[in-house]
């Protein structure tokens, strides 16, 4: 090849790169020793709003002041020092450049997550003259991360927190209550003649009272509190630094909204009733599951006793002589 | 005038590498040590003009040998060689009396520098 | 058996080279790590291994038997030298390098559940430590390796973190053995590096280059 041929293909060869380094769906920054920006390319100029003319050849940190920490100086020393790579993951770091979101969804990060990486660039003497950090938008993923989390732990049909997640906040709760005392309690209700209604009025009936019922409820506990569907027509809610008093008064709140409650379905207006138990913890209690024994115990005697009612729990005190 | 060179080192290659940065024309005679208990007893038997020292050695180390040599002798001319470039190695062994430090890898602008350097020392010293 | 590998491999020369270079490139690292991290990391004298694969699980273990648990830091590779970095951490290495890196710095991670900061911060210094290793002696011997984003195993007891089919069975592995430690806080550990036939054709001819310099 000649001279100008070589240069030819040379030149082609640039202006492909310069044009991939523009297309790509992928932030590319690069960075000289002085950590001054010398590469910016379009998906950059797009995300932070600042066109690459104003950023070249300037601090990064003038741009991005909460750079300015020990990590990333330490990256970019690593990088220039030993050439390696190094990584910014999204869990940890959320993001490098505060960008706003742009894909859609119900649940919204205040920023675009980031998954970043830096490492060396050389020249022909193969010594490290820049670093290149690329950003890659993570937003969809954490997002989808975050759903199935939440799936796992909430009911499909009433959105409350489902049996499982319950249980073991339960267990939680029990083992530090057993370890360093205090007092929580759980109130146990569930429908009265729940099949009643499904025979009426069908299934989805049926659904619509339990979604209205936990609803309802749900606007009755405080943040602390954990609500979830334990069987069918059975709920549980947890009720943290509260006692056997405040908690029976709890359940008078549940159990009076309920029976005043008119359910619309199809214009139908439905009222039905529930039956509640209580019981607190006591240190005396082998497992979560005791707890959970005594409450039931209570719900089967309000039911017992009439239904749209409360029982609490029985418990004889033991006297240490 | 330098001519009797000690070169303490337990790897072979290591002093073969020295050696070859060497001037070749100016007639030194080698002698050499594995272990800085070697090194001690080879300079007693033939006090060198000049020694290169390795640090992390068996048997005896480096830091050893040196406050050894400098016991017997004050003015002994040591240069430590080594791969340990940290502030802290570098001064404990100026600390204890060696006369300077070179980096590994060896260049031979550099020990040649040490060379003329020590030769005026060597000087001033008679 | 050890002994005939050896020979098959390298030659006693070249061994006793590839030893220089590592004091060399270790060395170095040492210094530079200080400048990096900010603390003092004492790297001692490499040493060389050359094996059988299936035997690597049970020579690591013999190195690190003492530790109650371990956190692993795993990266690959690439160059002409290429192959498998495994940094072993003593137990609670991760929490004193939490305390040690942050330097009181108030950042946003305060929500974050600690495993994921000890995970990070191992990851971190885990990649800072291999790459300062690899690199130092990559350049020594001319070449130019990248590196694949580190894995990262949590305090594990060892037979849970390391299984017979990590590696390839078929392969010799060569290691590169060193043990580190850090002056300040608790922390230390194993570097192992395992490269394997594929790079040993070009080490015997970069080690030729290196050693030519000096004849």
């Amino acid at each position: 090849m000649d001279e100008g041929g070589v240069a030819g293909f040379y030149r082609t060869i640039r202006m492909i790169f310069q044009q991939i380094f523009d297309a790509i769906n992928l932030g590319i920054v690069i960075l000289d020793r002085d950590l001054k920006v010398q590469g910016w390319n379009r998906w950059m100029e797009v995300h932070s709003g600042i066109p690459v003319n104003d950023i070249i050849n300037t601090d990064i940190f003038n741009s991005f002041p909460h750079l300015n920490n020990s990590k990333f100086i330490r990256s970019c020393k690593s990088v220039f020092t030993f050439g390696n790579f190094c990584f910014f993951s999204q869990k940890l770091h959320h993001y490098l450049f505060p960008f706003k979101t742009t894909s859609y969804s119900d649940f919204r990060f205040d920023y675009m997550q980031q998954s970043c990486a830096m490492g060396p660039l050389r020249n022909d003497n193969n010594e490290i003259t820049n670093l290149f950090i690329y950003v890659q938008d993570m937003t969809e993923v954490a997002v989808y991360e975050h759903k199935l989390v939440e799936m796992n732990m909430r009911d499909g049909l009433t959105g409350i927190y489902n049996r499982r997640f319950l249980e073991t906040k339960l267990k939680e709760e029990f083992n530090r209550h057993k370890r360093y005392g205090g007092v929580f309690s759980i109130i146990m209700f569930d429908i009265d003649f729940f099949k009643k209604v499904n025979d009426t009025y069908g299934h989805q009936c049926g659904d619509f009272i339990l979604k209205s019922i936990s609803s309802r409820v749900a606007t009755l506990i405080r943040n602390v509190d954990f609500m979830a569907r334990y069987g069918g027509e059975e709920f549980c809610c947890l009720l943290p630094e509260t006692g056997i008093q405040a908690a029976t008064a709890v359940a008078e709140r549940f159990r009076s909204a309920i029976e005043h409650q008119e359910n619309n379905f199809d214009g139908n207006l439905i009222k039905v009733t529930i039956s509640l138990g209580v019981a607190e913890f006591k240190v005396e209690m082998e497992s979560p599951h005791s707890l959970i024994k005594k409450t039931d115990e209570a719900l089967y005697r309000a039911k017992r006793e009439g239904r749209n009612r409360i029982s609490v729990m029985e418990w004889e005190e033991t006297v240490h002589p | 005038m330098i001519k009797k060179i000690l070169i303490v080192d337990d790897s072979p290659i290591a002093r073969k590498m020295l050696k070859s940065c060497l001037p070749k024309d100016q007639g030194f005679e080698f002698e050499e040590a594995c272990n800085g208990q070697e090194g001690f007893e080879k300079y007693k038997s033939i006090s060198p003009d000049l020694t290169f020292m390795d640090l992390t050695m068996p048997v005896m180390t480096g830091y050893e040998a040196i406050e050894e040599i400098i016991k017997y002798d004050k003015n002994a001319l040591i240069i430590v060689v080594t791969a340990d470039v940290q502030l802290k190695a570098i001064k404990t062994v100026l600390d204890s009396g060696a006369y300077m430090v070179l980096r590994k890898p060896l260049k031979k602008e550099d020990l040649q520098v040490a060379l003329l350097k020590a030769q005026d020392t060597l000087q001033q010293v008679e | 058996m050890m002994e005939t590998h050896e020979e098959q491999i390298f030659t006693s020369e070249e061994l006793e080279i590839l030893q220089e270079i590592m004091n060399i490139a270790f060395g170095k690292s040492a210094a530079d790590l200080a400048d990096v991290i900010d603390t003092h990391v004492v790297l001692n004298v490499p040493f060389i291994d050359i094996m059988q694969v299936t035997d690597l699980p049970s020579y690591i273990l013999n190195y690190v038997k003492d530790y109650r648990n371990i956190s692993i830091v795993e990266q690959n590779f690439w160059g002409r030298f290429k192959g498998d970095a495994l940094l072993v951490f003593s137990s609670g290495s991760g929490k004193e390098l939490i305390t040690m890196l942050q330097h009181g710095e108030n950042t946003s991670l305060e929500s974050d559940p600690i495993e994921i900061l000890e995970r990070e911060t191992l990851m971190e210094v885990g990649n800072i430590i291999i790459g300062a290793c690899v690199g130092k002696l990559a350049e020594l011997l001319k070449d130019v390796v990248t590196y694949t984003p580190p894995m990262i195993i949590l305090e594990r007891f060892y037979n849970d973190a390391i299984s017979e089919n990590h590696f390839d069975p078929d392969k010799t592995a060569i290691v590169l053995k060193t043990d580190f430690s850090f002056t300040e806080g608790n922390v230390s550990g194993f570097l192992f590096l395992i490269t394997s036939n594929d790079s040993i054709q070009w080490m015997k001819e970069a080690l030729r280059v290196f050693i030519a310099q000096y004849e």
